[in-house]
C-alpha cells in the first residue's frame, strides 16, 4: 500500500485498521505520525464535546453551507456527512477547522468583491448607515435608562445623541474618503469622544 | 384714612406670613471641614446651583438649601478630601431635588463639581476645577497654574481670565466662549455649539478649537505669537491675519482652509470645523 492509497482511505478509518493499513502504518513514518497527530487531536476534541457540543441544526448548517460553497459534494451514502452520529470521530476535528476556514473565506471574499472595486464614496455610506443602526439600538438603550432614572433630561440626552450621531456620521464619510487625512481622523476621535462623553454621562452611577 | 392704613397693616402682615412660610419649607445646611494643603472637594448635586470660592484659612465651609424633605446631604471627609452628596429620596423630582450649594475653599483646592442643571461657578482658584453638568451652565473665572476639565450636553460654557492652566472642554451643542484663557493646552471639542476665543494665545501653548458645525470665532491682537492651521470641510473660512505660509499636510485652498505664521509663532492654534463658518479676527485696537 502506498502512502497516496493510504490517505485515500484515512477519512474512511474507524477505530481499526485492515492488515494491509497496519503493515503500511509499521512502514511509513510519516502515515504514522499523521495517524498519530489525528489521535492526539480527536482525543482533546472529545474532552470539549461533552459540555460544547452544538445543536444538530449547527452541523446542518455547516454542512449546507459548505455544500453551497462547492467545498463538499452530497455523499454517495445517504446520510449527512457532517451529522456527528454518523461521522467518524476521527474527522470530526474537522468540522470546526471547516467552520474556521469558511469563515475566513467569507471574510475575504466579502472584502476582495466580485465585481469591480468600488470607490471610498460608494463604500462610506454603508458604513456609515450600519454603523448608525447599531448604535441607534443602543442609544434607544440608554435613553430608556435616562428616561428612567431623570425622566425630564431624556428629551435633552435624545437631542445631544442625535447631534453627536449626525457628527460621527459626516467624520466616518470624511474619514473614509481619505483615510490619510489627519484632520479627518482628529474629527472622527472627537466625534466618538463626545459619544463617549453623553453614555459616560448618563451612566454616571455617582449621580443618584 | 384710618381703613386705609389698617388694610396697609394687613397687607404686609400677609406677606411677611407667606415670606415666613416659604422660609419654612427651605433647609438651611451648614458643614465645616478642616483640611490641609492640596485639598481635594467634590459636591455631586443632581439638581441646582453650585458655586465655590475661596475663603480663609485651611477650611472648606459649605452651606446648602434644600426646597424640600425629598433631598439629604450626605457628607464624608477621609484624610484630605471631602465629599458632599446631594442623596435624592423616593419622589423627588427637579424642584423638591433641588439643592443649592454654596461653598469656601482654601485656593489651591482642587474641585470636582457635577450638577445635572446646574449653573456651576467657580472663582479665582489655582487647584484643579473638573466640572461636570448636563444642561448646566458653566462659569469659570480666575483661575490659574490648574487643569480645568469642563463636560457638558448644552450647557454653555464661559471661562474668562485663565491662565497657565491645562483647559479641556467637550460640549455636545453648549456654547463656548474663552475670554483671556491662555495655557500649555488648550483643548476644545464642540458638535454643535458655537466656539469664541478672545485672547492673544499666550506663549508657547497648544490650542485646538474643533466642531461640528459650529461656528469659531478666534479673536487675537496684531502682537499675537501664533502658527495657525485653520480649515472647515464644508464651511467657509476668514481670515484677518497677514500669515507668512508654511508647509501643511493639507492643501490650503482659498474659502475653505488657511495656514501660516504670525510673529514668532510661539503657541500653535489649530482651527477646525466641518460645516461650520471660521474666522480669525484681529482685535480692534
Amino acid at each position: 500500500m502506498t502512502c497516496e492509497e493510504f490517505e485515500r482511505v484515512l477519512p474512511e478509518l474507524g477505530s481499526g485498521h485492515s492488515i494491509e493499513q497496519e503493515e503500511h502504518l509499521k512502514s511509513c513514518r510519516a502515515c504514522s505520525d499523521l495517524v498519530a497527530d489525528l489521535n492526539a487531536i480527536s482525543r482533546q476534541g472529545r474532552l470539549l464535546q461533552g459540555s460544547e457540543e452544538p445543536s444538530p441544526w449547527v452541523w446542518n448548517s455547516i454542512e449546507t453551507s459548505l455544500r453551497q460553497e462547492g467545498l463538499i459534494h452530497q455523499p454517495l451514502q445517504e446520510h449527512s456527512l457532517l451529522h456527528p452520529p454518523r461521522l467518524s470521530w476521527r474527522l470530526r476535528w474537522l468540522v470546526p477547522a471547516a467552520a474556521a476556514l469558511l469563515i475566513v473565506f467569507g471574510v475575504l471574499l466579502h472584502e476582495r468583491g466580485t465585481g469591480p472595486a468600488p470607490t471610498a464614496e460608494q463604500q462610506s455610506p454603508p458604513a456609515s448607515v450600519q454603523t448608525a443602526e447599531v448604535m441607534a439600538s443602543d442609544d434607544m438603550q440608554l435613553l430608556n435608562t435616562v428616561g428612567a432614572r431623570m425622566p425630564s433630561m431624556r428629551d435633552a440626552y435624545e437631542a445631544n445623541l442625535r447631534t453627536v450621531n449626525a457628527y460621527i456620521r459626516d467624520a466616518e464619510q470624511s474619514a473614509h474618503s481619505d483615510p490619510n487625512d489627519e484632520v479627518a481622523q482628529q474629527y472622527l476621535r472627537n466625534a466618538y469622544e463626545q459619544k463617549a462623553m453623553v453614555y459616560e454621562m448618563a451612566l454616571d452611577r455617582s449621580l443618584p | 384714612m384710618q381703613q386705609k392704613q389698617r388694610i396697609a397693616t394687613w397687607s404686609v402682615v400677609m406677606i411677611l406670613v407667606v415670606a415666613a412660610l416659604a422660609a419654612a419649607q427651605t433647609t438651611r445646611k451648614e458643614m465645616h471641614f478642616k483640611v490641609g494643603r492640596r485639598a481635594s472637594v467634590s459636591i455631586v448635586n443632581q439638581y441646582g446651583p453650585i458655586s465655590v470660592k475661596p475663603g480663609p484659612g485651611k477650611r472648606v465651609a459649605v452651606t446648602a438649601i434644600m426646597y424640600s424633605s425629598k433631598v439629604e446631604i450626605d457628607q464624608t471627609k477621609r484624610g484630605n478630601r471631602v465629599s458632599v452628596l446631594s442623596h435624592l429620596l423616593e419622589g423627588a423630582d427637579a424642584d423638591s431635588g433641588r439643592v443649592d450649594y454654596e461653598v469656601l475653599v482654601p485656593a489651591d483646592a482642587s474641585v470636582t463639581l457635577h450638577s445635572t442643571t446646574g449653573p456651576l461657578h467657580v472663582e479665582k482658584l489655582h487647584g484643579d476645577v473638573i466640572l461636570e453638568g448636563s444642561t448646566a451652565v458653566v462659569d469659570v473665572r480666575d483661575v490659574n497654574a490648574g487643569h480645568v476639565h469642563i463636560k457638558t450636553l448644552n450647557g454653555p460654557v464661559t471661562l474668562t481670565n485663565v491662565s497657565d492652566g491645562y483647559v479641556e472642554i467637550t460640549s455636545v451643542s453648549g456654547d463656548v466662549a474663552l475670554n483671556a484663557v491662555n495655557g500649555a493646552q488648550v483643548h476644545v471639542n464642540s458638535s454643535s455649539g458655537k466656539i469664541r476665543y478672545d485672547g492673544d494665545f499666550g506663549q508657547a501653548g497648544q490650542y485646538s478649537l474643533t466642531s461640528h458645525s459650529g461656528d469659531i470665532e478666534a479673536i487675537a491682537p496684531s502682537y499675537a505669537s501664533i502658527e495657525v492651521v485653520a480649515r472647515s470641510v464644508q464651511g467657509k473660512v476668514e481670515n484677518d491675519f497677514p500669515l507668512q505660509p508654511e508647509h501643511t499636510s493639507f492643501v490650503a485652498r482659498a474659502g475653505s482652509a488657511f495656514a501660516g505664521t504670525v510673529g514668532q509663532a510661539a503657541s500653535s492654534v489649530k482651527l477646525l470645523s466641518f460645516s461650520g463658518k471660521i474666522h480669525l479676527k484681529k482685535r480692534e485696537q
